[in-house]
């Protein structure tokens, strides 16, 4: 499935609003099964912090690991979050 | 976004309201509920000297390190580690990298020069290197100060 990251808003900055964000999607929005695979497409998102993104997309990879991908990420505060986070991944922290 | 619509901005404006978008998380998830006196943050942005300020009158670096990290000498220290280790105050929550991430981008890109100060602490990274050190100046929070022309 395609999650449009963009219907969780365009500035997506805050650590309380990504921590909701991932709350709604489990709710309404996952795949009840871990065996589907998850592309998340960042067009449209203007700017996405490591902090947002620690709520949802770590969170995602800890719930379907390895079957989370990403598209459309040229944006640079997208780049740089993503760096950052594989980062955190393979220090394990 | 101002910034948004400015031509030699079209490439950074998200980084910069990135930045200033952590800044402005750490003022909030460090001090909620514990605040020194003034809750909240202050911003405020240049659009013509092109900088930015986001500060708070909360605990400060040091003092929301101290649980996890009760050896740090003095701010300076504390803020050196802040931006540099992947480590939280709210340990043992999952966070500790909205720093690390404006540290990374901003040492990227020379045109950015990053002032923080919390303490007598101070944090720089101009033309893409950075230097800690102890001013004479005790800030009751924390200050970021970001150019970005």
């Amino acid at each position: 499935m395609r999650i449009e990251l963009k219907k969780f808003g365009e500035m997506l900055i805050s650590r309380p609003a990504g921590r909701e964000a991932y709350l709604a999607a489990k709710a309404y929005l996952l795949p009840k099964t871990k065996n589907e695979e998850i592309i998340i497409d960042f067009s449209g998102v203007e700017v996405l912090t490591p902090s947002w993104a620690d709520e949802f997309i770590t969170k995602l990879q800890e719930d379907f690991p390895g079957k989370v991908s990403f598209l459309n990420t040229e944006n640079p505060s997208v780049k740089a979050t993503l760096e950052t986070l594989a980062e955190l991944l393979k220090t394990g922290k | 976004m101002e910034l948004a619509k400015r031509k030699e901005f079209q490439n950074t404006y998200q980084l910069i309201t990135a930045f200033a978008g952590e800044f402005g998380n750490n003022s909030f998830d460090h001090n909620l509920g514990n605040w020194r006196d003034e809750p909240g943050v202050f911003f405020v942005y240049d659009s013509e000297k092109n900088f930015f300020v986001v500060a708070d009158r909360g605990q400060g670096v040091r003092q929301t390190l101290r649980d996890i990290r009760p050896d740090l000498p003095n701010d300076a220290e504390a803020i050196r580690v802040a931006f540099t280790e992947i480590i939280s105050g709210r340990s043992p929550e999952h966070r500790g990298n909205g720093l690390k991430f404006v540290r990374r981008a901003v040492k990227g890109n020379s045109t950015f020069r990053l002032f923080f100060y919390s303490g007598r602490g101070e944090y720089q990274i101009v033309e893409s290197k950075d230097f800690d050190g102890l001013g004479e100046k005790d800030y009751k929070g924390t200050i970021a100060i970001l150019f970005f022309s």
